[in-house]
Formats: C-alpha cells, sequence, structure tokens
C-alpha cells in the first residue's frame, strides 16, 4: 500500500485505499456475498473496499468464518460476488465470461495452495514449466524461465525429482516457481504456510519476501498465523464480513509481529480494531 | 450398529462407485447363464444326434473357457475394488475396529455387489436368453424353434459356478484386509504407483519381452504335423508371457524416453498426458496386456469364424459338384445312367473316368487310410475338360504323384513338403495337393493319387479299375424321384458292384459347423465387451483419482479443453496400445489359422481387425464422456 504509509495501524472499520489508480492490480468495491436460498441468507462479505497496488505484500487475516476464504475466492475469479466489482488490472472480473475467466487466471495470476497441489506425475520442473507449455511458449524458453525460478528458490538440485522425493517446504517453492513463473499480476496465497513446518515456513516466507522487494511479485496471502502475516507489508484484519482494521508494517519484522500480536490479543481474537 | 447393517449403508450410499463393478460381473454372468441354457434347452434336438453330440463338445469346450475367464475377470475386478475400498474403509481403524472386522465389513459388502450382480445377469440373463438364441442361430442359418425357456438347471448351474469363484476372491480379500497393517490400508491407493522404473529393469525386459514374444509368433507359424497342437499351446503361453513383458518393459521405456525429451514434452497438453501415462504404468500395464490378449483372443474367434463361414460353403459346394455318382466296373453305362438322370431333369455337368482302386496294403503314405485309388493324368485332364473344370498340372515324370484331396474344415498338418508316397513298393514324390472337386463327395471317401499315364499302365495290374460316372442337375426338386429311378436302374443291373451316391441338397450333415462359426462370434463378442469393461472399469477409476488434480488445475486457470485435449490423448493411447500390439499379433494368430484351414485369410484379418477397432472406438468415446464427467466436471 503506497498511501498512508504513515498512518499506523488504527484505521477505521471497512478502509478504503486512497484510489490513485497508477500501478493498481486490483480494485474491490463494495462486495458482497450471500450464501443460501432466499429467505434463509447469510452474508458472508458485508461490503469491502480494497485497493491493491503493484508491489504490495498483503496479509489477510480474521477468525474462522470472518469471510477470508470467501473474500480470496472471489479476488481469485474462483467465486462470483453478489454484489460490488473487483477490477483485476483494469478489467471487471464480475462482468467477463467464463472463458476469458480462464484465461485471466491463467495470464494474471499466480495461485499458491495450503496443500501445493503439485502434479504428483510429472517432476518438479515439468510441473514448474506447466502453465507455460500450456500457453505455447517454446520449450527451450520455458525450460530456461523454470530454471531461473528454481534458482532464486534455491530448488535447482531438486528440479528432476518427483513432488513424493520432496519436503513440503520444497513442495511449496515449487508451488510459488510455479504461479510465478508465467509472469503474473499477483500472487494468491490461500495459508501457503499452514502445512509446513516452522523452519520450511520461513524459508517461504523469506522466498515471498524476496520475489516481492525485487519487483517480481504483488501478493495477497489469506493466513491466521501472525508470524506468517509479519512478512507482509500491509495485514488486514477481516471480521464479521467487513475489514476491521489495517496494520501497516513500520520499523521491522518483529516490531510489527508484535504489533498484530497485540491487536490480536487485546481483541481476544474479534479483531475489533480501536 | 451391526456389521451387516454399515456393509448394507455403505453399499447403498457408494452405489454409484460400485456400479461398474456390479455391471460387468453381471455380463459374465449373463454369458455363463446364456451358454448353459443353451446346452439344456434343446434348441438343438433338431440337428440329429451326431451334429447335436458335436455342439455340446463344442459348447462344454467354451464353457470351460468361459469359466476360466469369468475365474480371471473376477480376480482382476475384485482387486481393482480391493484397493479403492481399502484406502476408505482404513478410516475404520481410528474408529478402533479390528482388522478382521474391517475385512468382515469388506466381505459383506463384496457379497452384496456379488449378489447383485448375480440378481442383474441371472435377470438380464434369462430375458436376453431368447435373443441370445435367436441371434445364435440367425448367424448359423439353423431352423430352429425359438423357445423362451429360461429353464431353473442353467441358473443353478451358473450361480454355483460363479458364486464358488467369488467366494474365493471375497475371503481372499477378508485374509487381504484382516493381515494388512493399519499404515497399509490407509495408504494403499498410493503403493500401486510408481514412478519412474530403473531403466535396465525396463530394457531387460523389452529384450526378454521381444525375445519370448518372436518366439511365440514363429511357433504359430511354423508349420508342422501333429507337433502343431503342442506348438499352438506353447505360442498362446508365449506371445501371452510376451505381452506382458513388452507393457512392462518396452512401452514404459519408451514413454520414459519420451518425457526426457523437453522440446516434445513441452507442447501443449503433453506434459500432462505423457507424464500421466508414465506414472500410471507400473499399475496399469498389466491392465494394458490383459486387455491387449483379450483382443487378440477376439480378433482370432472372429477371424475363425469368418474363415469357418467361408469354408463351410465350399465344403458344401465341393460335396455338390456332382448330385449322382456312379461306380462300376462296367464302362459302358454313361448313356443308360444319363438317360436315367435326365428324365425330367437338366443335366448341368458330367463326367467320367476310370480310377484304379488299390488295396491298402498295397500303398505305405504319410497317414493311413484304407481305401486308395489312382487316376492317370491325362484322364484326369480330360475329365475336367469335360466338366469344365481347371487343370493346372504339368505333365509328371515316372516319380512324381498328385495329391487330389478334399476341403478340410480345419487340419492340424501344415507341412505338406517333401512328402512320399510308395505304390506297390515304388516310391513317389508328392509335387502338388490339390482339392478341386474333381471327383466331388468321393473324394471324400477315398484318397486319390494321379500318376503319369505309363506309371497307370504299369500299376493297373495291381488293383482293380472301377469306372465314375458323374452328374450334377440343376434343379434338385425331382431329387428323390431320380434317386430312386436311379437305384431301379442300379438294381437292374447284372451283378451288384455297381455302386451308386447321392448326395442329398438338403442335408444337414454340417449342421455343427453352423452353431461352431456363430459360437465363435459370441466368443467374439464376450471378449470384446469385457476387454471394453475391464478398460472402461480401469479408466472409470483413474478419473476418480484424476479429479483432485484437475479440480486444481482448473483454478490455475486452465482451460477445460486444454484438459479435456489431455484426457483424450491419455485415453487414446490407453485403448491404442494394447490395440497395436494386438492387431501385430493378429498377423500370427490369424496367419497360424490360415495355415491349418490352408487358404489366404489375410482379408479375414483385415476385416476383423477393423470391426474390433470400430468397437474400441465406441469403447474410448465412452470412457472420454465418463472421464470428463467425473474428472472434469465439477459442481
Amino acid at each position: 500500500m503506497k498511501e498512508n504509509q504513515e498512518k499506523e495501524n488504527q484505521e477505521t472499520p471497512g478502509a478504503v485505499s486512497v484510489p490513485s489508480r497508477q500501478d493498481e492490480v486490483v480494485r474491490v468495491r463494495n462486495l458482497v456475498k450471500t450464501y443460501g436460498a432466499k429467505g434463509f441468507q447469510t452474508k458472508v462479505l458485508k461490503g469491502i473496499d480494497l485497493t491493491i497496488h503493484k508491489q504490495d505484500f498483503i496479509a489477510i487475516m480474521g477468525p474462522s468464518g470472518s469471510g477470508k476464504t470467501t473474500f480470496l475466492n472471489i479476488l481469485s475469479t474462483i467465486d462470483k460476488p453478489t454484489q460490488g466489482t473487483v477490477v483485476l488490472d483494469g478489467q471487471d472480473i464480475t462482468e467477463v465470461s467464463n472463458k476469458e475467466l480462464s484465461r485471466l487466471r491463467r495470464d494474471k495470476i499466480g495461485f499458491v495452495f495450503q496443500d501445493y497441489n503439485l502434479l504428483d506425475t510429472m517432476t518438479l520442473l515439468d510441473n514448474i514449466v506447466l502453465p507455460l507449455t500450456l500457453n505455447g511458449v517454446p520449450a527451450r524458453e520455458a525450460g530456461n524461465r523454470a530454471k531461473e525460478l528454481a534458482q532464486l528458490m534455491g530448488l535447482s538440485e531438486h528440479l528432476k525429482k518427483y513432488p513424493y522425493q520432496l519436503s513440503g517446504g520444497q513442495k511449496q517453492r515449487g508451488a510459488v516457481c510455479r504461479a510465478l513463473v508465467p509472469g503474473p499480476r499477483i500472487i494468491f496465497a490461500d495459508e501457503p504456510t499452514g502445512a509446513l513446518d516452522s523452519k520450511s515456513g520461513k524459508d517461504l516466507l523469506e522466498c515471498f519476501k524476496a520475489v516481492n522487494e525485487n519487483g517480481q511479485a504483488t501478493i495477497l496471502m489469506v493466513t491466521h498465523d501472525p508470524f506468517c502475516a509479519s512478512y507482509a507489508k500491509d495485514v488486514y484484519m477481516l471480521g464479521d464480513g467487513k475489514i476491521m482494521c489495517r496494520i501497516t508494517r513500520g520499523n521491522g519484522r518483529k516490531e510489527f509481529y508484535d504489533r498484530i500480536i497485540d491487536v490480536q490479543t487485546s481483541v481476544g481474537g474479534d479483531f475489533l480494531c480501536q | 450398529m451391526s456389521m451387516m447393517k454399515l456393509a448394507l449403508i455403505n453399499f447403498r450410499n457408494g452405489f454409484r462407485n460400485y456400479l461398474s463393478l456390479v455391471l460387468s460381473l453381471a455380463f459374465t454372468v449373463l454369458v455363463l447363464f446364456n451358454f448353459q441354457n443353451l446346452i439344456t434347452s434343446g434348441a438343438f434336438e433338431v440337428l440329429g444326434t451326431r451334429n447335436r453330440e458335436y455342439v455340446e463338445i463344442i459348447v462344454n469346450m467354451i464353457t470351460f473357457v468361459l469359466v476360466c475367464f469369468l475365474f480371471f475377470f473376477i480376480w482382476y475386478s475384485t482387486n481393482v475394488f480391493l484397493t479403492r475400498r481399502k484406502k476408505e474403509i482404513g478410516i475404520y481403524v481410528f474408529m478402533g475396529l479390528s482388522n478382521e472386522k474391517i475385512g468382515k465389513l469388506y466381505f459383506l459388502e463384496t457379497m452384496f455387489t456379488g449378489l447383485s450382480a448375480l440378481v442383474t445377469g441371472l435377470v438380464f440373463g434369462a430375458l436376453s436368453s431368447g435373443l441370445f438364441q435367436m441371434i445364435l442361430l440367425a448367424i448359423s442359418d439353423l431352423a430352429v424353434e425359438i423357445r423362451f425357456s429360461p429353464a431353473l438347471k442353467p441358473a443353478a448351474v451358473t450361480t454355483v459356478i460363479y458364486g464358488t469363484v467369488y467366494l474365493i476372491f471375497a475371503v481372499k480379500g477378508y485374509i487381504n484386509l484382516a493381515r494388512s497393517s493399519v499404515i497399509g490400508m490407509i495408504s494403499a491407493a498410493k503403493y500401486n504407483e510408481y514412478v519412474r522404473q530403473k531403466n535396465i529393469v525396463l530394457l531387460l525386459r523389452s529384450v526378454l519381452g521381444i525375445a519370448v514374444l518372436g518366439s511365440g509368433y514363429y511357433l504359430a507359424m511354423k508349420r508342422g504335423g501333429m507337433e502343431i497342437m503342442g506348438n499352438a499351446l506353447a505360442a498362446v503361453v508365449l506371445v501371452t508371457a510376451g505381452v506382458y513383458l513388452l507393457f512392462g518393459g518396452l512401452i514404459p521405456a519408451f514413454f520414459q524416453a519420451m518425457a526426457e525429451n523437453k522440446r516434445f514434452l513441452y507442447k501443449g497438453s503433453r506434459v500432462l498426458w505423457v507424464n500421466s501415462l508414465i506414472f500410471r504404468m507400473k499399475k496399469n500395464y498389466r491392465t494394458y496386456a490383459m486387455v491387449c490378449v483379450l483382443l487378440l483372443c477376439s480378433v482370432t474367434a472372429l477371424a475363425t469364424s469368418f474363415a469357418m463361414k467361408g469354408r463351410y460353403d465350399s465344403i458344401i459346394q465341393f460335396e455338390n459338384t456332382y448330385t449322382f455318382q456312379l461306380l462300376s466296373p462296367r464302362d459302358d453305362l454313361g448313356q443308360q445312367a444319363e438317360a436315367v438322370i435326365g428324365e425330367g431333369n437338366d443335366i448341368a455337368a458330367k463326367s467320367r473316368i476310370p480310377i484304379l482302386c488299390l488295396d491298402s496294403s498295397l500303398v505305405e503314405s504319410r497317414y493311413y487310410d484304407n481305401q486308395y485309388a489312382i487316376l492317370s493324368w491325362s484322364g484326369l485332364k480330360e475329365l475336367a475338360q469335360e466338366a469344365g473344370m481347371e487343370f493346372p498340372f504339368a505333365p509328371l515324370e515316372d516319380d512324381q504323384i498328385i495329391k487330389v484331396s478334399h476341403l478340410y474344415l480345419m487340419s492340424l498338418l501344415t507341412d505338406r513338403s517333401g512328402v512320399t508316397i510308395a505304390i506297390g513298393g515304388k516310391t513317389y514324390h508328392q509335387t502338388d495337393d490339390t482339392s478341386i472337386p474333381y471327383l466331388g463327395y468321393l473324394q471324400e471317401a477315398k484318397s486319390f493319387y494321379v500318376v503319369n499315364d505309363r506309371e497307370y499302365e504299369r500299376l493297373r495290374p495291381m488293383g482293380e479299375e472301377l469306372y465314375t460316372y458323374n452328374y450334377r442337375i440343376r434343379d434338385t426338386g425331382n431329387f428323390i424321384q431320380t434317386r430312386d429311378a436311379l437305384d431301379g436302374f442300379v438294381a437292374g443291373l447284372e451283378g451288384d458292384d455297381t455302386a451308386r451316391i447321392a448326395i442329398d441338397p438338403q442335408s444337414n450333415e454340417l449342421d455343427w459347423v453352423k452353431v461352431m462359426y456363430s459360437i465363435c462370434v459370441f466368443m467374439f463378442l464376450v471378449f470384446v465387451l469385457a476387454s471394453g469393461s475391464i478398460m472402461f472399469m480401469k479408466l472409470y477409476n483413474d478419473a476418480f483419482e484424476e479429479k483432485e488434480r484437475y479440480r486444481a488445475l482448473m483454478k490455475m486457470g486452465f482451460d477445460r479443453e486444454i484438459l479435456r485435449s489431455s484426457v483424450k490423448a491419455e485415453l487414446a493411447v490407453a485403448y491404442g496400445l494394447p490395440f497395436v500390439l494386438m492387431a501385430v499379433s493378429s498377423l500370427f494368430s490369424v496367419g497360424a489359422l490360415a495355415r491349418m484351414m490352408f487358404m489366404d485369410l489375410t482379408g479375414v484379418n483385415v476385416v476383423s481387425v477393423a470391426v474390433v477397432l470400430g468397437i474400441l472406438v465406441a469403447w474410448y468415446v465412452l470412457s472420454v464422456r465418463a472421464y470428463e464427467k467425473n474428472a472434469l466436471l465439477f459442481r
């Protein structure tokens, strides 16, 4: 978040970034999502506004049922909102066809799942190259791009291995390579460290930080882990279908982590920001 | 909750998953029931005692083959089912159920499945029994009245056979589960899938596979005498083993090499389906091999049927070359016999030739016969001209001989080279073996040899010369009257050494052959449907396992069309590999058949393979749809 950098953690619920259109990757306005039949509806998201700019690294936190996953699913075009708009790279994804959505997901979005979702039928290299080959990128170029990213993630030694021969952390870093290889506008990560031990989780987050800082990726990550969230530049607390507050990183990760913990403990897990 | 109730609930809730197994098993029950029903229905009573005995022998043999098939089919399908259930049912370990109890649960579920299949198979078998007999007899062209008679005995026999085999495998499953480790149960689905196999192992298997398959082909095509039966059996075993080794070695090696070539691999959806094939090869190669062998059986059965139908027609035509034949020591009966036969009939062809009948003690040939007769080269040439038949033989040397034989349905003696015959102490080299029907039905009754005229004259004192008078009438409407008139004529001749042969055009002596070739068609259907359903079951299962992978890919934005093209390519290879190997192997299996029948079966081979291809394409389309429905459509 470029704007309001000077302003620290106490933002009003439902906070909206100032709409500066430059470098804007995602713009969400009045996002509402309702489930259930008429008369028995549950409102999961109750009007969210958010803008994500290039090179942002955002963590979305919140208790179970706060709407984190629904929010991520809508942003990543897997689900559709009941109301509101989501503009991805200048295109309102609520108004495009399913085929176009597939293209958007393929070209502009990278996914990192909690359970990696690497295909166990192929080697790590083939897994990373997969999005490129299906997009018709020539074999040599695809291979080179995959190898470059693998080097960045410390996976060069493991490219010929199958997922079952890799550790959880290696698999997840492989998944990040796969998400990054087509050069997407944004990476959506759903609990990326959820299945990893603390060391592997930390390695992965360092990788996220590195690719974000060197300009390779804009990241939106859903997590319930404050440690994981402390690697982001901004943390949005979601509660009861709304953004309760935003915490922006200041002087170092440790201090940021403490502030996240403080907010969490001060509200007893309800994330009501004051 | 009792185990029985839990098993019933599991069975009811998971019926959709069990459906493919139930239907496949029901199909085998239906086939077995219909065969049993055919024996007991009395449908073949019309064929006469001799024919019926033949047919019953054939049907019993086929039943044996079917039981073997049933055995392997149940083995295979319950195994696939066990692997799938093991993982799901293994969850009960965490609920404190002992392995024995889990085994019991599986056993009960399996019994429900088996029972459903038995009932479905018997009901549909009973309903289709009339249709089945109708189809069989329609192909046979037999005039048998079809009765809708699903009897109790065939149902009981089917139940006993199927029940016994099924119970064996249900108990086997129980023992397997009772002895499984917890971890083995939970990760059962993964145990069957290994990714890459060692190249050296694949190479060894490939070399061995090619050698074994090649030996099988060689034995199948090797000409010989009675040893050909042994050769054929060895060929079946070797080809089966060779196919297994090739699928376990050469084909994975080939695909692994393809995966190494990234320029090839990173093109379109290849990276998906080639890797997927390699991934499953270790588990699936047995299925591919089994399907290949079954397809080979089916194509051979169909080719046998086509060939037998052709040969049956030829034999009938051969036997009916002449309607009436006289065999007499008198050489002056031609005009009188012609007058008798020509009364009310139009004589279409006639011929006459003296034959020299020899006592069997004077002849030493490769195979014993008790009636030998010698023809002179020019006498036979004259007959051929008279009857309008071809005569493609060059004049013979003194030590040369031509065998004039009849058409065999099939002969195990495929080596006819270097045959010698000794007559009256002199050895002759057989230069040819013809089945041109110069003497029609007589050729089936005696062994005829042709020598040159000089040798004929030399041999004449050793035997008795008889004259044959042969006539074919155009319209056989007066057959019985003419036969009776001819009998009267023969009886009126002085002495009683003139014989009369009358070929009844309505004779059903060979009707058992018709049943045999229609049973071959049925066997073809059984095998081709079985191979298709095995493949279908396998891919149906794979689709379930692939679901999560495809879901993830679609989440990532991979177009459904790309995934669909990957599925189509993968399934095309799965069906294509066994088909191609089958088509190559059929050249040898049908080739062996061609040698036994002494006829060119290339056309039959091509048509049979094309028929199988057509059916496989239908299975393929069905499998692609099922696969897409299970793996690519998400709610």
